[in-house]
């Protein structure tokens, strides 16, 4: 599992029906993990309707599709034919708000240990579009 | 999932047999930009085109439920993103398409 902070909502139309209108945040984690993620962000299912701002607790890969199912396959309805709990073409999860956290600041201020929540985080950017303030 | 732009699609005449003729995007995530940025090679499992923002979903898992068992892929095109709202801040945010 990883920590990361909500920073935005995704609305996709066109989806792989097993996604069934779930919502979908995008979440930005705090520090870096390995194996390294390809991207500073990622797309998480959302089960325990966090907003934007929330510190949150994702999960990864098949637990997150254990997770997933629960809101995934309600939203499906439980009727038969209903999907298995490890149908769901998603690979993250939201499973927690995070209310606090203790952080070892000696410890994860050593060289190659995980990086402390308090260091200012990377930005997301996305070349040209990124306008302060609002739309590009 | 991460999101990503498609930025181009992939042929190749001559490829492994377990990629099975699979129709390939090149997706370039959200946040990477300028040289060296990662592109990512996935399976379209939803008729993206260029110019679509599209959520990719990673694993065997995931290629197993879309494009099949058989296809030697692991990243796969599983959403066509509408909009997005992204908070950077007091200051500054992006927005790709509008909301519902």
């Amino acid at each position: 599992m990883i920590l990361g902070r909500v920073v935005g909502r995704v609305w996709a139309a066109r989806q792989d029906a097993r996604l069934g209108g779930a919502k979908l945040l995008i979440v930005r984690p705090h520090g870096v993990y390995e194996p390294a993620l390809p991207t500073g962000h990622l797309v998480a299912v959302d089960d325990v309707d966090a907003g934007v701002g929330d510190d949150v607790i994702v999960a990864l890969g098949r637990p997150a599709r254990l997770a997933a199912a629960k809101s995934l396959g309600k939203s499906l309805g439980s009727s038969s034919g209903a999907p298995a709990s490890d149908d769901f073409p998603v690979d993250a999860a939201i499973l927690g708000v995070v209310d606090r956290v203790e952080l070892d600041a000696a410890a994860s201020a050593r060289p190659g240990a995980a990086p402390g929540i308090a260091r200012p985080l990377p930005a997301i950017t996305d070349g040209a579009r990124l306008a302060p303030g609002g739309r590009a | 999932m991460v999101i990503g732009e498609v930025v181009g699609r992939l042929w190749a005449s001559r490829q492994a047999a377990s990629l099975g003729g699979q129709k390939l995007l090149l997706v370039r995530p959200l946040g990477a930009s300028g040289r060296g940025a990662r592109l990512i090679v996935a399976a379209d499992a939803l008729d993206a085109g260029p110019g679509d923002r599209v959520l990719v979903a990673r694993g065997s898992r995931v290629r197993d439920l879309t494009v099949g068992e058989t296809v030697a892929a692991k990243d796969v095109v599983v959403g066509i993103v509408d909009g997005a709202s992204i908070e950077l801040g007091a200051s500054a945010s992006i927005e790709i398409g509008g909301a519902p």
